[in-house]
Formats: structure tokens, C-alpha cells, sequence
């Protein structure tokens, strides 16, 4: 047992430095406004302003609708699309995974902007058939259906290796038992993919009440109004309320604590293990007279996620104005040539991105492993702890991760400091990143018998050893389906890359954005397409390689 | 993977700057954060290189995420100079007592308003109505126009919680027309205009047509767009307008405060304001000639009074009128 505190006291330590550090600080912001000066006047001077303000109440219920209606949307889709990918031969089922990472790999700003050129009146749409969206685009449902559309795959890619991993072979036995087919997909199959079915939608749910560029983007036109759009507008001019949305911060980690404490208290005495170590091959049902219909659903969800923000990016990136609109004489490579002659800059900021990228992905996925191990049951102290600490970012508005890295990191007393350097868009990333592998790789853990480490340990392996060769391996696919989600939401980060850059430091979303403010929409879409196309190549390679490295 | 490019480039910087901090009596390198555009800085920035051999690190971003970082790092301040895109920041700053004095010697022909001890402009943009030339509708010639219902569900506004200079326009048709202001909003809202989000976001929808107008745009952008063939047209109101000038100002903190005196010459010599010049805004100099209307041919509203509290209280009226929190 005492390899095994150590190693919890390790992940503690990462994670006290990764997450807690900035949190305590945004904690400390809120609690003494004037803690950015270093000066601890006037404690709690900002609360009673803030709980008086008639407008929390509505922005907390819209907060928390948004919220609910995000994860419903995604289940809706994700889990129907999981089951079957999980549990049938769904044809092409490697093309349709990859497509669904797709939304992942764009900005939600730069989707939602896509959305709106797609539906708006004269917009691509209208010039194509002569119908508009606008209507259904510029209202409450339609913010939830373009954020739902944007994180299903999360409930998606949980649910389809949940069930792949469980759910066929015993499916099977409830079949040869005398069960039918439907009865088995929900008295067997679904029971067991519960705990993925919660982690996803509690993901989904913390990420939905933490999106600023969806809402940011639709809101004022749809009569949106959320907690981070307040929490922005309160750091997006003169004069700057760091303590006002620090406090709003803190109310949205709230909000993510108690889902997760119901969360917790629905999963509570309930057993989920069904990978005990006897060797069962992968069942998977035939699909028979379903193929077409099952293959025709997939495809409009792809089409609906990825396909139409995508096409309406490349239009954008592929027309000279957009006054000029799908003429054919407006048509020019222009943008992407440009891209790539001046100077290199595009070049530099891609390099910087997929780089950071992936030293995010090592680093998370590394400590959301440890996390959830540490936390799914294995008798550690302060597991819940560890659990909570690592949801906790999911919850924070990447503007605020952002504030409480600098008051964090820039204190005179540190030796040395990440702060001014790249190290600290690393740190932010992980922070915001690591409940991903958490959620997934917990998730898979808990269907994974205790016998199996106990038998290892049993036969002289250490705790480490017994981590390496049998948790790791069986946690695999859902720790690496995490990881190229980190992968892909890192290479895309906006709003903390925006507040820390170090002077000189150009990420892909900080040169996108500084494309559409200087009014050149084209060039950013341009780049905000090759980016994505970029990290799709880059995943796929790196998929490629661990299947033949595992197979 | 790429990994090894960029990293090696940043510990190149950091041996750098190590080597550059070990050999005293050279000349550090500068720090400037500032508010848009872009290009502008990264002109600047190279020109002021090339002159002096100082290196200059540039922090780019919103006026709102430029200020929330140098608050956030006031226990450890970085920043040598600040150019902002509201001058109500300058004077807030000054009266905090962060900035230091320094009255460039190339400020001379820039107008009082636009200096004082501490603090200059840079550039100054102003504001006006954005509008569709090939939406159908009419080309407005006032701000009141707006309300005419061939107009209908037609405008955009960037949010003044948003955008400083929005703020201002509002300030500034407050204190020409009192309550007058308020009912032009009323009518406006009645007539469907849409409040959102900063300048850009209100821009966009207006180009696809999906909008004909922006209701108090900021010009700098829009005449950039428009030079790309943009099917837009810059208009300044026959009631007047605001203009908003950006304040640069060197930091009581400033580790490099020699480097910054000679920036801030560099950026009021005649070559740096031709940069200011090229990115469409109007120069602060008066002898340097601007690609734009100058604020002296503009009819400008009367400067609203800055009595504290005056800019809350109006954006607590407008949020409450338009419902944005």
C-alpha cells in the first residue's frame, strides 16, 4: 500500500499545482478585491454588491437551462450513436470517429460565426436555396442545438467504448437466455454504459455552462444571457472588475459541484466491473436490414457537426469579400496563398500550436490518468478529493483559469516562473484539459475488476508495475480517445492563449483572431480551416501508430 | 511532430534575454502592451528595431484583455508602455498615479485634447454609420435615420459595455440631446436593432447583408474592408459624431523607461505616424497626412461632461433599455 500513497501523494502534488494554485488564487481575488495590488483591504467588500445585483438570479437560470439543454441536446444524438457504433458493425466505423472529432478541432467562436454565415438571412444557405434559419439560429434552442451539435461526440466517444468494452458479450448471455434484442439493449447494454453515459453529460453540462464563444457569438441576438458572457463583459473594457468575475467564477464552480455531487450520489452502490480478465473476444451485433438507415443517421449527424460549419468556413476562406458573396467571380485562392507568404508568421503560429498541443495531451493525459486511478475506488485517501479537483477546471471560464495563472505565477517570491514563457500556455491548457481523461479514463476504470490488480500484486508485481501493465493497458482506448480530444481543443485554445501569450508567442487562435479583428474574415477562416485540417493529419497519424503499435 | 521548433526558439529567447540582463549597459528589450490593430504594432515594432536595435516584445489584444492583464499583474508589473483604445483608461491611470511623465518632443503639433503630461494619442479613429451599398435600403445621412422602417431589423450596435468608443457615442448624444438620446435608442429598439458584441461581431452581419447597417461602427476596420471591395460604405452623421482617441503612455513601473522615452519618439515621428497613417487611422499630428476624413472636417458631438459615475450610470440605462447583462 505504500507505493500506492505515494503515488496518490504525487498526483496530489500535480494536481495542487496544476489546478488548485490558480483556483486558490481566483478564490482569493474574489474574497479580498483588491489582492491584484497585494493588498488584502476591505475582505468580502464585493459580495453584497454582486448577491443584490437583480441580475444574477436570471443569469444563473439561463446558466443553468443552457446548461441542461446542451447536455440533453448531446445525448440525444451521442447516445443513440454510441450504442449502436459500440455495439453493432457499423460500417466505416473508423471514418465516422474521426469526423466526430471534427467539431473539437474547431474554435467554438469561429463554429458559431460559421453557423451564422451558414443561416442568416443572405447568408450561404439563402444564396444557395433562397431559405433562411435565421429565425431558428437566433433563439434559445438554437445556441443549445449548435453547442449540443459541438459536444455530443464527447457522450459519443464515451459511450461507444463503454459499451464496446462490456456490453457485447453479455448482451450475448442475456440473448442465448431468452431475452430479445431490445431487452437486452436496455435491461444490459445501457445499464452498463451508465457510468460513461453520466461522466459524458456531466462533461457535457460543466462544458456548456462554461462556453463563452457560442453564447458570446448568438446570445445578444437570441436573448441569451449566460454567467461567462457576464463574467467577459466585466474584464472586456474600461474600467476591469477582476473581483466581480471572480466571484461569478466561483458561482459557476458551484454550479459544476453540486451536478457533480448529484452525479456522484446517482452512481453511489452500484457496481459496474464486467472486464474480470477471462479472455471474451469482442462481440459486435450485424446490423442486417438496419445498415442503410443506421450508415444514412450517422452520416446526417456528420453532416449536421462537421459538415456545414466546415463548408461554411472554406466558403468564407475561399471568396475574395463577402459582400461578394457564392458569385463565381468572387471566387480566390487568395487567402490561402497569403497565408503562407507573409513572412512565415502562419507557419510559426501552427508549429507553436501543434506543439503545444501535444506536450498538453502528454501532460494530461499523464495526470488524468494517475487522477482517476487514484480516485475510481482503489481505498486512497481523499479520493473524492482528487475526483473534485480535477472537474473543478471544466467548470472555469478560460478567462478566469487565465486571471488566476497570472495573480498565481507572477508574485515576486517564485524563484523561477513559467509566467512570461510558453511553459505557462502548457500549464493553462492542462488546467482547463485535465477533467477530459479524468472523466473518461474513470469512467473506464470502474468497469475494470479489482481482482485484476490483486492479481498482479499477488504475484509480486508493485503497485507500479501493476498501474503499468494491467490498468493502463485496459483503460487504453478511452485514455486515448481523451488524449486526441486535449490534442484537439489545445490546438485551438482561445481565450486563455489571448491573455498569457508571452510577448512574441502566436498560437493559431491568436493569429485567427487577430485576422477577423483587423476585418480580414477570409484569412482567418483560412487559417482556422488549415489548422483543423492540419490537427485531423496529425491525429490520424498518430492513431495509425498506436494501433500498430498495439496490434 | 514539430516539437523541437518552437522550443528551441524560446530558450534562444531566454538565453537571450539572460545574455541581454548579464551585459549592463546595453539597451533592454522594451515591453509594449496594446490594444488593435495588429499590423499597426508589428509596423512599429520593426521600424522602431530597425532604427534603434531595441527589441521591442508586443502583447497584443483587446483593450479589456490588455487591462485585465496589467491588473492582474500589478503586484509585478511588466508592461513598459500602454497603448489602449480608451482614453478614459489613460486618465484613470494618471490619477493612480502608475504613469510617468514624459512630453515627447514630437508631440508638438499634437493638438492639447489629444495630450497631456503623461500620456498622448497615438492615432485617433471615430465613429460613424456602416452601411450596406447593396442592401436596398437607402443610404442614411443622420443617426436618426436609422429608425425609418425601410431600416426595419436592419441595424446592428456593438454592445457600449463592449467597446469603449461605443460608450462615448452614447455620452456624447446624451450631452448634445439629453433625453432625446434616449428616445432615438427607444425608437431604434422598436424598430429591431440588434445589440451585439464588440465592433467585428457587429460588422460581420452587415458585409453578408444579412444586416444593412452598423449604428456607430468604428471607421479604422470598415476602411480597411472597404479597400479589400467590400460592398460597404463609411458614413459620418449630419448631427455629428465622436471621435476616439488612443492614449500611449509609459509606466511608473517601466523597467526599460530610456527605451520607452525613444519609442514613444519614434512612434510620434513623422515615420511612425505615416504607419498610424496606412492602418486607416487618423494621425496625431496635425503635418502628417491621414488616407481619411481628419476629425477637423467631422461635425463632432459635444464632449460629454466626466463627472464620476456618469459612464456606470449610462450603461446601467442602456443594458436596462436593451436587456444585455
Amino acid at each position: 500500500m505504500k507505493h500506492t500513497s505515494v503515488l496518490a501523494a504525487l498526483t496530489v502534488a500535480a494536481l495542487a499545482v496544476l489546478v488548485a494554485l490558480p483556483v486558490a488564487f481566483i478564490v482569493l481575488q474574489a474574497v479580498f478585491p483588491h489582492f491584484g495590488e497585494g493588498s488584502l483591504r476591505s475582505a468580502f467588500g464585493g459580495w453584497p454588491a454582486l448577491l443584490s445585483d437583480p441580475a444574477i438570479p436570471g443569469l444563473v437560470a439561463g446558466t443553468l437551462r443552457l446548461g441542461v439543454e446542451v447536455a440533453a441536446v448531446a445525448a440525444c444524438i451521442g447516445i443513440p450513436l454510441g450504442v449502436l457504433r459500440g455495439a453493432c458493425a457499423v460500417p466505416r466505423a473508423g471514418l465516422w470517429d474521426l469526423l466526430f472529432l471534427v467539431p473539437f478541432l474547431m474554435p467554438p467562436y469561429i463554429a458559431a460565426l460559421s453557423w451564422i454565415m451558414a443561416l442568416q438571412p443572405g447568408g450561404y444557405l439563402e444564396q444557395c436555396t433562397g431559405l433562411h434559419l435565421g429565425g431558428l439560429l437566433f433563439s434559445e434552442a438554437g445556441v443549445a442545438l449548435v453547442m449540443g451539435l459541438n459536444t455530443f461526440p464527447l457522450v459519443y466517444y464515451a459511450v461507444s467504448r463503454s459499451v464496446a468494452a462490456s456490453g457485447g458479450r453479455l448482451a450475448q448471455a442475456a440473448r442465448v437466455c431468452g431475452a430479445t434484442p431490445w431487452q437486452a439493449l436496455w435491461r444490459v447494454t445501457l445499464p452498463l454504459a451508465l457510468p460513461a453515459v453520466a461522466a459524458s453529460l456531466l462533461l457535457a453540462f460543466t462544458l456548456a455552462i462554461e462556453e463563452y464563444g457560442v453564447p458570446a457569438a448568438l446570445g445578444p441576438q437570441a436573448g441569451v444571457a449566460v454567467l461567462t458572457t457576464a463574467i467577459e463583459r466585466r474584464l472586456s473594457d474600461w474600467p476591469i472588475d477582476l473581483p466581480g468575475s471572480a466571484m461569478l467564477s466561483l458561482l459557476l464552480v458551484a454550479l459544476a459541484l453540486a451536478a457533480y455531487a448529484l452525479q456522484r450520489a446517482g452512481m453511489a452502490g452500484r457496481n459496474f466491473e464486467t472486464t474480470t480478465g477471462k479472455p471474451a473476444p469482442v462481440v459486435q451485433g450485424t446490423l442486417g436490414p438496419w445498415r442503410l438507415p443506421v450508415v444514412l443517421l450517422f452520416g446526417l449527424a456528420a453532416a449536421l457537426a462537421c459538415g456545414v460549419p466546415l463548408a461554411s468556413m472554406l466558403a468564407t476562406a475561399s471568396t475574395r469579400t463577402l459582400s461578394g458573396g457564392l458569385r463565381p467571380g468572387n471566387f480566390t485562392l487568395e487567402n490561402f496563398s497569403s497565408l503562407f507568404a507573409a513572412g512565415g508568421e502562419a507557419w510559426h503560429a501552427l508549429s507553436t500550436s501543434l506543439a503545444l498541443a501535444g506536450g498538453t495531451a502528454l501532460l494530461a493525459g499523464a495526470l488524468g490518468f494517475m487522477a482517476a486511478w487514484c480516485a475510481a475506488g482503489r481505498r486512497v485517501r481523499g479520493a473524492a478529493l482528487i475526483d473534485m479537483l480535477a472537474l473543478t477546471p471544466a467548470a472555469l471560464p478560460g478567462v478566469v483559469v487565465g486571471v488566476g495563472l497570472i495573480l498565481a505565477w507572477n508574485q515576486p517570491f517564485w524563484p523561477w516562473t513559467p509566467y512570461g514563457s510558453w511553459a505557462i500556455l502548457v500549464l493553462s491548457y492542462a488546467c482547463l484539459l485535465v477533467p477530459y481523461p479524468v472523466r473518461y479514463v474513470g469512467a473506464a476504470l470502474r468497469q475494470i475488476g479489482p481482482g485484476l490488480e490483486a492479481a498482479a500484486r499477488v504475484h509480486g508485481a508493485s503497485a507500479w508495475q501493476g498501474l503499468r501493465r494491467v490498468a493502463l493497458p485496459l483503460a487504453m482506448p478511452s485514455l486515448a480517445a481523451a488524449m486526441l480530444m486535449v490534442f484537439a481543443v489545445a490546438s485551438r485554445e482561445l481565450v486563455t492563449s489571448l491573455l498569457l501569450a508571452p510577448a512574441g508567442v502566436q498560437t493559431v487562435s491568436i493569429y485567427v483572431w487577430r485576422q477577423f479583428e483587423q476585418g480580414s474574415v477570409g484569412m482567418g477562416m483560412a487559417m482556422a480551416s488549415v489548422a483543423a485540417l492540419a490537427s485531423l493529419a496529425l491525429m490520424l497519424g498518430g492513431l495509425t501508430l498506436q494501433k500498430r503499435a498495439l496490434g | 511532430m514539430k516539437h523541437p521548433l518552437p522550443s528551441r526558439k524560446f530558450f534562444a529567447t531566454i538565453l537571450m534575454g539572460l545574455s541581454i540582463g548579464l551585459c549592463a549597459g546595453q539597451a533592454r528589450a522594451l515591453t509594449v502592451y496594446t490594444a488593435g490593430p495588429g499590423g499597426l504594432i508589428k509596423k512599429l515594432a520593426a521600424g522602431f528595431e530597425a532604427k534603434t536595435g531595441i527589441k521591442v516584445d508586443v502583447f497584443q489584444a483587446t483593450t479589456g484583455k490588455v487591462m485585465a492583464r496589467l491588473e492582474a499583474e500589478a503586484a509585478n508589473p511588466r508592461a513598459d508602455i500602454l497603448i489602449s483604445a480608451s482614453w478614459d483608461s489613460a486618465q484613470e491611470l494618471d490619477r493612480r498615479g502608475m504613469l510617468l511623465a514624459y512630453q515627447s518632443p514630437n508631440a508638438a503639433t499634437v493638438p492639447d485634447a489629444f495630450k497631456s503630461g503623461t500620456y498622448v494619442a497615438q492615432g485617433i479613429s471615430a465613429l460613424g454609420i456602416v452601411w450596406n451599398t447593396a442592401s436596398g435600403t437607402g443610404e442614411p445621412a443622420d443617426w436618426s435615420d436609422l429608425t425609418a422602417s425601410r431600416y426595419k431589423d436592419k441595424v446592428t450596435m456593438p454592445d457600449p459595455a463592449l467597446s469603449g468608443a461605443s460608450l462615448d457615442l452614447l455620452l456624447g448624444l446624451q450631452a448634445a440631446q439629453g433625453e432625446g438620446a434616449w428616445k432615438l435608442l427607444q425608437a431604434l429598439k422598436d424598430n429591431g436593432l440588434v445589440v451585439s458584441g464588440p465592433n467585428a461581431q457587429a460588422l460581420t452581419p452587415v458585409l453578408q447583408g444579412a444586416k444593412a447597417a452598423v449604428f456607430g461602427a468604428v471607421d479604422y476596420v470598415s476602411y480597411a474592408s472597404v479597400q479589400k471591395g467590400e460592398s460597404i460604405k463609411v458614413i459620418f452623421p449630419s448631427s455629428g459624431t465622436v471621435i476616439a482617441p488612443r492614449p500611449m503612455m509609459i509606466m511608473k513601473a517601466a523597467r526599460a523607461p530610456e527605451e520607452a522615452r525613444r519609442f514613444v519618439d519614434y512612434v510620434l515621428s513623422e515615420e511612425g505616424q505615416r504607419a498610424v497613417a496606412d492602418a486607416w487611422l487618423m494621425p496625431a499630428r496635425q503635418d502628417v497626412a491621414a488616407l481619411r476624413p481628419l476629425f477637423k472636417d467631422l461635425k463632432l458631438l459635444p464632449q460629454a461632461a466626466t463627472q464620476p459615475g456618469a459612464r456606470e450610470a449610462a450603461l446601467k440605462r442602456f443594458s436596462a433599455l436593451f436587456g444585455t447583462h
